[in-house]
């Protein structure tokens, strides 16, 4: 137990130190008045629920979230499936292209998504070659869509690679014996191998949604005069009227959201597995 | 159990972490370096001259250092900053009684000056300080109870730019960002000063002290379907106009005069109902530990020596009239420096922390409908 201890402790210490202590200060901001009045104060927490601004904001990006999460579920899923089940050969090279976006920065990916999208651009070119597009705009860049777009790129890769490592742990002999019992693919699948990954979904979905929920730069580059989002109200707190404590508190809010909808998740989870 | 919870808790942190590390985007950081290294190296009973400033903003161009140091027997050393209320930090800190010469604007020299963080200047012992227009030296933020805390230094302005190809009629009004004409090919800026003082402009208010904010607020949501999108960086507006995806909207003076030289066609103007006008302002920090070089300093960064060499490197507008009348008429049109436009601007003046606040809310509310 004492060697488990000493083995834990410098991730702890780091933790400790770069999430948990950052945090309280944040946390003690958030309590503080943005007008410099000394004490304690909830005027920043007032604030936010006595505008109808930001809950809107919020409520906006939680469904916003909710749709590149679903998305990436759909897309990643059965890429994830593909790799571990079906094809024989060239996982790793698979794996690699996958994880190769994650070296570049999110802000570099968001700009050549515009080229990309833009009235004009690549895609549009391209289109046409097709004889697919005729004439006119193309109208994808600055609109919610063009967001999700940009998100969905950057997270899809979570929920590949979670659903991957839980998909391949699934023993072949497995889905054979259920072939063998007489079940149909579909049977198979929903009966077997759902139950047996929903894990690695769920994990995905986590790693997405929550990052989602504090996204700005794709929203605030790809979404034109729509883009705001609650990220971007946060990140205008902080960098354009010094307003750190108004914004600390809209980041607790989130979280305290976020640990709500993760208790919900993970008790979904938990009754699923007990009837399972 | 006990590896449950231990287990929950390192997701919790994850989490945690996650959420925060794309929520907080890092600012550069900047690191004092030295401006104009080299041949005054290794001379350690010279004194050293610190001076606060943007990086790469003038006063720490090599040759201009070097023509300084060589004159005055010193050595010059810069720290940058991220923001003026960075600047405002630092002097608040340690600052006073060490650093020389810094660079704050309207924005914080109010509060810098209240709180005795510079020091009085003696404006008879700045040479060039007579050349300096006089609108600038009128501007409130700069004084405080008759006596004189910064020296303008350069200027500039947003006002309108736009696509001399594919828009043939002369542009002269603010009203322009609102013509249905150009529906779909406006790009506004996303930056609410901007955004509460170009609407104040068009419905005649005063900018600066705008009487009526929900005016201002309507004016902007009835001006939010015509845009492209709204710009934040000058990079954007360089991409979107290339594209012509933007044919006309708020840009910055001195982007436009650079893009021109590039061979854009572009058209800068300041509307007749005026535009948002900038200045910078040097000032000498209070127990400055190289008080008169400090002063000789900021006489230098004036002069028309450093303007005029600045303003043909492409800087913003100079502060030095002798300068300004030596430019030819073209380029100061171009670059939106004439005279007749400098008394059109309306200068950002100090605003305190409500007013910023009750700015920025209106601005996000727009932006959120």
């Amino acid at each position: 137990m004492k060697k488990k201890a000493l083995l834990v402790s410098p991730a702890m210490f780091i933790l400790i130190a770069f999430a948990v202590v950052p945090l309280f200060i944040m946390l003690y901001f958030s309590f503080i008045s943005d007008g410099g009045v000394p004490g304690f104060t909830l005027e920043n927490y007032a604030r936010f629920f006595s505008k109808p601004l930001y809950l809107a904001l919020t409520w906006k990006t939680i469904k916003m979230s909710a749709l590149v999460t679903l998305i990436s579920i759909l897309v990643g899923y059965p890429m994830a499936y593909i790799i571990a089940k079906i094809i024989k050969s060239g996982r790793e090279i698979l794996l690699l292209l996958i994880i190769i976006p994650f070296w570049s920065s999110q802000l570099v990916r968001a700009y050549s998504w515009m080229n990309l999208l833009r009235d004009g651009g690549i895609l549009q070119d391209f289109l046409a070659k097709l004889h697919l597009f005729k004439g006119g705009e193309l109208g994808i860049l600055f609109t919610q869509t063009a967001v999700i777009i940009g998100l969905v790129h950057i997270f899809c890769p979570y929920m590949i690679i979670t659903s991957y490592m839980t998909l391949e742990k699934i023993d072949d002999s497995v889905l054979e014996a259920s072939k063998s019992l007489g079940a149909n693919p579909i049977t198979t699948f929903l009966r077997v191998i759902l139950p047996m990954s929903k894990a690695g979904i769920v994990t995905g979905a986590i790693l997405i949604f929550v990052p989602c929920l504090g996204s700005f730069v794709e929203p605030r580059i790809l979404g034109g005069v729509n883009g705001s989002v609650i990220g971007t109200v946060i990140q205008d707190q902080f960098f354009e009227i010094y307003g750190w404590n108004f914004g600390a508190a809209i980041a607790f809010i989130l979280l305290a959201m976020v640990l709500v909808s993760m208790g919900v998740m993970s008790a979904v989870n938990r009754r699923g597995e007990e009837n399972g | 159990m006990k590896r449950k919870i231990l287990n929950c808790a390192a997701v919790g942190l994850l989490l945690v972490s996650l959420l925060f590390g794309t929520a907080a985007c890092g600012s550069s950081g900047q690191q004092p370096s030295a401006g104009g290294n080299g041949s005054t190296q290794g001379s350690a009973d010279k004194p050293t001259l610190v001076v606060v400033n943007w990086k790469d903003y003038g006063s720490d161009n090599p040759e201009a250092v070097q023509k300084f140091e060589s004159e005055n027997n010193c050595k010059i050393v810069h720290e940058y900053m991220a923001s003026e209320e960075e600047l405002l930090t630092k002097l608040r800190t340690g600052g006073v009684g060490k650093l020389d010469v810094v660079l704050p604007n309207p924005q914080i020299l109010p509060t810098a000056i209240k709180e005795g963080l510079l020091e009085e200047l003696d404006t008879s012992k700045l040479s060039n300080y007579p050349n300096v227009y006089d609108k600038f030296k009128k501007l409130p933020e700069s004084s405080m109870g008759g006596k004189t805390y910064a020296v303008p230094w350069v200027w500039g302005s947003t006002g309108i730019a736009y696509n001399t190809k594919l828009i043939k009629e002369d542009i002269n009004s603010v009203n322009v960002l609102w013509d249905q004409k150009y529906k779909g090919f406006i790009g506004f800026r996303d930056d609410f000063n901007d955004a509460v003082m170009t609407a104040a402009i068009a419905l005649g208010q005063d900018p600066n002290n705008p009487s009526d904010l929900n005016a201002i607020k309507n004016k902007l949501k009835e001006q939010k379907p015509l845009n492209k999108t709204y710009w934040k960086t000058g990079d954007e507006w360089s991409k979107f106009f290339a594209n012509e995806q933007i044919t006309v909207g708020l840009m910055w003076s001195g982007q436009s005069a650079s893009m021109k030289k590039a061979g854009q066609p572009i058209k800068y103007v300041v509307p007749k109902e005026g535009a948002i006008g900038w200045v910078d302002y040097w000032a000498v920090v209070k127990n400055a530990p190289h008080k008169d070089l400090a002063v000789k300093f900021v006489d230098y960064m004036i002069s028309e020596g450093f303007q005029k060499d600045w303003v043909s490197k492409g800087g913003p507008a100079p502060v030095n009239k002798v300068v300004a009348d030596s430019l030819s008429e073209d380029f100061k049109k171009d670059a939106g420096i004439t005279e007749d436009i400098l008394n059109r601007l309306y200068f950002i003046s100090y605003h305190d922390e409500e007013v910023k606040k009750a700015w920025n809310e209106l601005w996000q509310e727009v932006k959120a409908e």
